[in-house]
C-alpha cells in the first residue's frame, strides 16, 4: 500500500500489488482501473463482488487478491459490505478483534450490476450510510455473457441486443449516487492513472458511502484492437463523453475540462460498435445528436 | 462415428471451425453433433470446440475423450497442459498442426505413437487458422466433398459479408487440396464396448474440515500460477537504449500489473503472465516497446 | 430458570437473546414481524448487546447474514414465505460459503394467490438448498430450537447455516407457556463462535466463494457441504442429548408418539402435529392402534432413524401441509426415498391438507387413520387424498358466483 501522497505521475506505484494471471482479456480497460485501485489502496480490503467479468478474477485455486475478497451474487453485493463491515464494527466494540485487524469493505461490480439489479441494494446502503467503497468498472453492457445491452449502454452503441444500435439514453449513475449525498463520489478511467489515484486517496481518507465510478473501456465488447485501450480511454476524456469528476462536501467538480473538446466522431470511429453509424451510410443525425449531448452537458457545466 | 475436435484461442474461428464441419458431414448427410466449450470466455484463451458425424443417430454426448483426429489452429497451445490438446491421442488419432514446422517434428518432439501432420504456414495462427482447420479435417475424412465444404463455408460465413467469406473459402480449400494425399487418413473410431471394460475407480469421498471443503483461497495472489503468457501471440519488447525511464507509463497503464519498473526505473516486462494486449507498445512516449512474433521466436530458438 | 407465556415468535427472539447473537440482518414481513421488532427493542435498550440492521430486503438480508457470518459473527435473522423465496438465490449461495447462522422462517402459504396464512410449502422450497431445518411443534421447540440449531451449525464437522420453523398464526401468534433457561446454562451448552482461520481479517488473506470451472471441483464442493449436512445428524443426537441434560427438555430428531405399538402412524411436521397427538389419544382411547412419528429434523433427513420408527407399521399416513404440483405431498415422497427398497416398511397412505391455513378437524384425523388401515388391508396405495369437504367447495362456490356476476348496466366490456 502506498502511504505517500500522490502529487505527480513519478509517485504512481511502480510495483502492483495485484496479482498477474488472471482471465481478463488482454488490454481490459476495467483490470487496469482496478490494478490501478488496488496498487493505492492495498490488501487490507476485503473485495466484496458482484456477478460480472470480474467475478472470474478469482477461480479456485487462484486469486489476484492480497486481502479478502467475497463472491455474493448480481444484485446484493452492497449488502454482502454491509455485513461484513457490521460484523467487523460489532467484534471491534466488543473487544473481540484487535482494530488492527480491521479491513475496508470494497463492493467490485460491473455496470450490469450497478445500473441494474444491484441498484436497489446499493441505493439503500448508500442511505444507511455504510462505510463503504464501490467501484463500478464500466464497459456498458453485459459483458461477461457477450456484450449484450444494459442500463450503461450509450445512444447508438450496438449490442447483442441492440443490432442497430442503442436508442435509449445511458442512465447517470454518478448524479444518482450524488442524489443520495454519499461521502464521496467520482469518475474515473485507468487511461488517466494520475487523476485516478489522487481521487483512490482522497477516499481512502474520508468514510461512507464512497463512489469510485469507472469507465472500462472493453476490447471484445467495443470492438477495437486490444492496444487501444489508452487511446480511446483519452479519447472518451477528450471528447467530453466521460467527465472525469468527482462530488465532495457537497460540490460536484470537474478534475480535467476538456479544451478544446475533441469531436465526439473520433472516438465513435474508432470503436466497432459505433460501425453502422459511419457504413454504409453515415448517419449524421446520430452523431450530431450524440455530440449535442456532450455540449449541451459542458455548456451546463459553464 | 467420427470424433473430431478442434483446439485455439478465442478470435481464431475455433466454434466457426466445428460448426463448418459438421454443416458440411450433415450436407453429405450424416448425423451431426458440434459444439463449442469455453473456458472463461476470454479473447486470446484457448478454447476447443468438437464434432461427432455418423451414419446413424447420436447417442453419445459431451466432450470427446478418445477423437480421430485433433486439429491445432495455435500451435503455441501444444505444450499448454491446460489447453488440453493431447489429452486423449492414441496411435490411431491424427494430430494437425497449423505450424511451419514438419508434421514429423512436431511428432518427435511430442514423442507422439500416431501420425502428426503440419498445415501450410499462411493459416498458422492467424484468424483464418480455423478454418484452415476445418478444411483440413474435411478432407482427412475422406467422406466429404470439395463443393460440400465449400457450401458448408458458404452457410457459416456468408452472413459476414462477401470479402469474409472468400478469405475463409479460400483458408478452408487450400487446405481442403493440400491434405488430398492424405485422404481418409482419418478412420471412424470404435465405441466403447461393454464387455472386458475398466471400471471406474470410484471412491467414498472423504468429509474435509468447512474451510478446506469451501471454494475459499487462503494463500494471497495465488494467480501468479496462471501462465496467461501462453495467450500472447505478439511479444512486447523493451529497448532499453531508447527507453527514457519514465518509471511510470507502461508499468502503471499495463492492465495485467504485467510490468514492474525497479528502483533505477528501468520497467520489466513479466512474460510469464503478459497477455500481449500492446498497451504498452501503443503507450511508449518514445516507442521504445516492440512487437515481435511469438512464433517467429519460438523458431529463432530452435 | 423461569416459566412465561410466550408467542411462538417471542420464544424465537429469546432464543436468539439467550444465544447472544452479534448481529442481526432485519426485514419484516408478515407473520414474522414481532421477532426482529422485538430484537430491535432489546438492542435500543442495551439488553442485548447486538447490532440490528434493517435491509432493503430478504436477498440483500440473507447475503449481510451470511458475509457477516463469514467474518466471524454469531448471526441470527428470521423471515417468512415470500421473503424466503425472495431470498432464494442467497439462501442457497450461503449456505455454499459454509457459515453458520440461524434464520427463523415463520412459515406462510405462498402466492399466487396472494395469503397470509400458513402451509409448509415456502420452507420446504429450501429443502435442497444446504440450510439445516428443524420443524417445532410448540413455542418451547422453538426456542430451544434455535439453541440447538447453533450448536449443530457452528460445530466444525458441519459449519451450515440452519433455518427453525415455526407455523405462523398457529405457533407465530400464539401463547404458551415456555421455560426459559438460565443464561449461564445457555452459555455453558453454546459457547461463543469460534470461526478460527475461516473469518476475513487483514492479517489473514482469504479469498471466499470464488468461481471454479468445471465438474470435479464443483461437484467436490458441492457433496462436501451435503457430507457436511449428513454429519450434522449425529451432532444433532449429540446437541439435543447435551441439551435434554442441561435443562431436562429431549429433542430427539425424531419424535415417536404411542408409536412403538401402533399398526397405523401419522406422519407430519410443524404445530398440527400436537392435534395428532390428540387424535392418537383419543383413537387409543376407542381402541385403535394408532400412533404419531413427527421427524423434527428434515436436514438432515433422519433416513434411519424414520425406518427404525416406521418399521413393522401396517400404513403410514403422511399428512402434507404442502403440495408439490403435479406430483403432490413432499413428504411423502420424501419419506419413500427412505423407506422404499427396506423390508418390513408400512404402505404409505399419502393426504394433502391445510393449506393456506385450513383447519384438520379431528373426524379428519380418525378418518385418515381409517383410510390408512383399509389401504393397507387391500395393499394399494391410493393417489393423494386432499382434506376437502363439500361444504368448503359450496362456500368457494359462493364466492365464484359474486366474482363472475353478470350485473346488467354495471358497465364492463361485455
Amino acid at each position: 500500500m502506498s502511504e505517500a501522497v500522490i502529487r505527480s505521475m513519478k509517485d504512481l506505484p511502480s510495483t502492483h500489488l495485484l496479482g498477474t494471471g488472471t482471465a481478463m482479456c488482454a488490454g481490459c480497460g476495467g483490470l487496469q482501473a482496478v490494478h490501478e485501485i488496488y496498487d493505492v489502496l492495498g490488501g487490507r480490503t476485503v473485495f466484496v463482488n458482484a456477478a460480472g467479468c470480474m467475478t472470474l478474477l478469482a477461480t479456485y485455486p487462484f486469486t489476484p487478491f492480497r486481502g479478502g475478497w467475497l463472491y455474493t451474487s448480481m444484485a446484493s453485493a452492497a449488502a454482502g459490505a454491509q455485513g461484513i463491515r457490521d460484523a467487523l464494527d460489532v467484534l471491534m466494540a466488543k473487544g473481540r478483534l484487535p482494530i488492527e485487524e480491521d479491513l475496508t469493505a470494497v463492493v467490485l461490480a460491473g455496470d450490469g450490476s450497478s445500473y441494474g439489479m444491484g441498484l436497489s441494494a446499493t441505493s439503500a446502503a448508500i442511505e444507511r450510510g455504510l462505510d463503504f467503497l464501490y467501484v463500478c468498472y464500466d464497459n456498458e453492457g453485459y459483458g461477461n455473457t457477450g456484450q449484450q445491452a444494459s442500463g450503461a449502454t450509450p445512444l447508438g452503441a450496438r449490442t447483442a441486443t441492440t443490432p442497430r444500435g442503442q436508442r435509449l439514453r445511458k442512465k447517470d449513475l454518478f448524479d444518482i449516487w450524488v442524489a443520495h449525498r454519499p461521502a464521496y463520489a467520482a469518475t474515473v478511467i485507468g487511461a488517466e492513472p494520475l487523476d485516478l489515484a489522487k481521487k483512490i486517496e482522497r477516499a481512502r481518507s474520508i468514510r461512507g458511502p464512497r463512489l469510485i465510478l469507472a469507465l472500462a473501456p472493453c476490447p471484445t465488447g467495443w470492438e477495437f484492437e486490444p492496444e487501444h485501450a489508452v487511446e480511446i480511454g483519452r479519447l472518451a476524456v477528450q471528447t467530453g463523453l466521460f467527465p472525469l469528476k468527482e462530488y465532495v462536501d457537497g460540490k460536484v467538480v470537474h478534475t480535467r475540462i476538456p479544451r478544446p473538446r475533441v469531436p465526439v466522431v473520433d472516438y465513435l470511429a474508432a470503436q466497432g460498435r459505433f460501425r453502422h453509424l459511419f457504413e454504409p451510410v453515415r448517419d449524421d443525425a446520430l452523431i450530431g445528436e450524440i455530440q449535442a449531448e456532450v455540449d449541451a452537458y459542458w455548456r451546463a457545466v459553464g | 462415428m467420427y470424433r473430431i475436435r478442434f483446439h485455439g484461442r478465442g478470435g481464431q474461428g475455433i466454434k466457426t471451425a466445428a460448426q463448418a464441419l459438421g454443416t458440411a458431414f450433415f450436407l453429405e448427410g450424416f448425423e451431426v453433433q458440434d459444439a463449442p466449450r469455453y473456458g472463461a470466455e476470454r479473447r486470446g484463451a484457448p478454447i476447443f470446440a468438437y464434432v461427432r458425424a455418423a451414419r446413424a443417430p447420436i447417442q453419445e454426448r459431451g466432450v470427446i475423450a478418445r477423437p480421430d483426429a485433433v486439429l491445432v489452429a495455435d500451435e503455441t497451445l501444444v505444450p499448454v497442459p491446460a489447453a488440453g490438446v493431447l489429452q486423449g491421442l492414441a496411435e490411431r488419432t491424427v494430430l494437425v498442426v497449423a505450424s511451419s514446422e514438419t508434421g514429423e517434428t512436431w511428432r518427435e518432439r511430442l514423442a507422439l505413437p500416431g501420425p502428426v501432420l503440419a498445415l501450410a504456414p499462411d493459416e498458422a495462427g492467424g484468424p483464418l487458422a480455423g478454418m484452415a482447420c476445418a478444411g483440413a479435417a474435411a478432407r482427412l475424412v475422406g467422406v466429404i466433398g470439395r463443393e460440400r465444404l465449400e457450401a458448408a463455408v458458404r452457410e457459416e460465413i456468408g452472413k459476414l459479408g462477401a470479402a469474409v467469406l472468400e478469405r475463409n473459402l479460400a483458408a478452408a480449400l487450400a487446405a481442403y487440396d493440400a491434405l488430398a494425399p492424405h485422404a481418409g487418413l482419418v478412420a471412424e473410431g470404435a465405441p466403447v464396448a461393454a464387455a472386458g471394460y475398466r471400471p471406474p475407480e470410484w471412491i467414498e469421498l472423504p468429509r474435509d474440515t468447512a474451510h478446506f471443503a469451501a471454494p475459499d483461497i487462503d494463500a494471497p495472489a495465488t494467480s501468479v500460477a496462471a501462465k496467461t503468457g501462453a495467450w500472447r501471440t505478439l511479444r512486447p519488447v523493451i529497448d532499453y537504449a531508447r527507453c527514457n525511464r519514465c518509471s511510470w507509463v507502461c508499468g502503471t497503464l499495463c492492465p495485467d500489473s504485467a510490468i514492474a519498473v525497479d528502483a533505477d526505473r528501468t520497467p520489466r516486462i513479466d512474460y510469464d503472465h503478459c497477455k500481449g494486449c500492446m498497451v504498452c507498445l501503443a503507450v511508449c512516449p518514445p516507442h521504445a516497446i516492440a512487437a515481435e512474433p511469438e512464433r517467429a521466436r519460438a523458431e529463432a530458438a530452435e | 430458570m423461569s416459566r412465561r407465556l410466550l408467542t411462538g415468535n417471542g420464544a424465537a427472539a429469546w432464543g436468539a437473546r439467550l444465544a447472544e447473537v452479534d448481529y442481526v440482518p432485519a426485514f419484516p414481513i408478515t407473520p414474522q414481524t414481532e421477532i426482529v421488532e422485538t430484537l430491535a427493542r432489546w438492542c435500543d435498550a442495551g439488553e442485548m448487546a447486538a447490532r440490528l440492521t434493517m435491509l432493503e430486503s430478504e436477498h440483500s438480508m440473507v447475503t449481510a447474514a451470511g458475509a457477516a457470518a463469514a467474518a466471524g459473527a454469531r448471526v441470527f435473522t428470521a423471515t417468512s414465505s415470500q421473503g424466503l423465496q425472495y431470498a432464494m438465490e442467497m439462501i442457497f449461495t450461503v449456505a455454499g460459503w459454509r457459515v453458520p447462522f440461524v434464520m427463523v422462517n415463520v412459515s406462510r402459504a405462498l402466492a399466487s394467490p396472494i395469503t397470509l396464512e400458513p402451509d409448509h410449502t415456502d420452507v420446504l422450497s429450501a429443502r435442497d438448498a444446504g440450510f439445516l431445518q428443524i420443524h417445532c411443534a410448540t413455542c418451547q421447540e422453538v426456542m430451544d430450537g434455535v439453541l440447538i440449531a447453533y450448536r449443530v451449525a457452528e460445530d466444525a464437522r458441519v459449519r451450515l447455516p440452519a433455518i427453525v420453523n415455526e407455523d405462523g398464526f398457529y405457533l407465530s401468534f400464539t401463547r404458551e407457556p415456555v421455560e426459559l433457561p438460565d443464561p449461564g446454562a445457555v452459555r455453558r451448552f453454546l459457547p461463543a463462535f469460534d470461526p478460527g482461520s475461516a473469518a476475513f481479517r487483514a492479517s489473514h488473506p482469504a479469498s471466499r466463494a470464488v468461481a471454479v470451472l468445471g465438474g470435479a471441483p464443483y461437484s467436490y464442493f458441492r457433496y462436501e457441504a451435503h457430507l457436511a449436512a449428513r454429519a450434522a445428524l449425529a451432532v444433532y443426537d449429540e446437541a439435543a442429548t447435551a441439551f435434554a441434560a442441561a435443562f431436562g427438555r429431549s429433542w430427539p430428531a425424531v419424535e415417536r408418539y404411542r408409536s412403538d405399538d401402533a399398526e397405523v402412524v401419522f406422519f407430519m411436521i410443524g404445530a398440527f402435529a400436537t392435534k395428532a397427538k390428540d387424535a392418537v389419544d383419543r383413537l387409543r382411547e376407542a381402541g385403535e392402534r394408532v400412533g404419531l412419528v413427527r421427524p423434527r429434523l428434515l436436514r438432515p433427513w433422519p433416513d434411519a432413524a424414520l425406518r427404525e420408527a416406521l418399521a413393522g407399521k401396517r400404513a403410514v399416513a403422511v399428512i402434507d401441509q404442502n403440495l408439490s404440483m403435479g406430483m403432490g405431498g413432499v413428504l411423502a415422497a420424501e419419506l419413500a426415498s427412505a423407506l422404499h427398497g427396506h423390508a418390513g416398511m408400512p404402505m404409505i397412505v399419502p393426504f394433502v391438507g391445510a393449506l393456506g391455513g385450513r383447519d384438520i378437524a379431528a373426524e379428519e384425523f380418525f378418518e385418515i387413520a381409517r383410510a390408512a388401515r383399509a389401504a393397507a388391508a387391500a395393499g394399494v396405495a391410493p393417489g393423494p387424498r386432499l382434506l376437502y369437504t363439500a361444504d368448503e367447495l359450496r362456500e368457494v362456490r359462493k364466492l365464484q358466483a359474486i366474482a363472475h356476476a353478470e350485473r346488467p348496466g354495471a358497465g364492463g366490456t361485455r
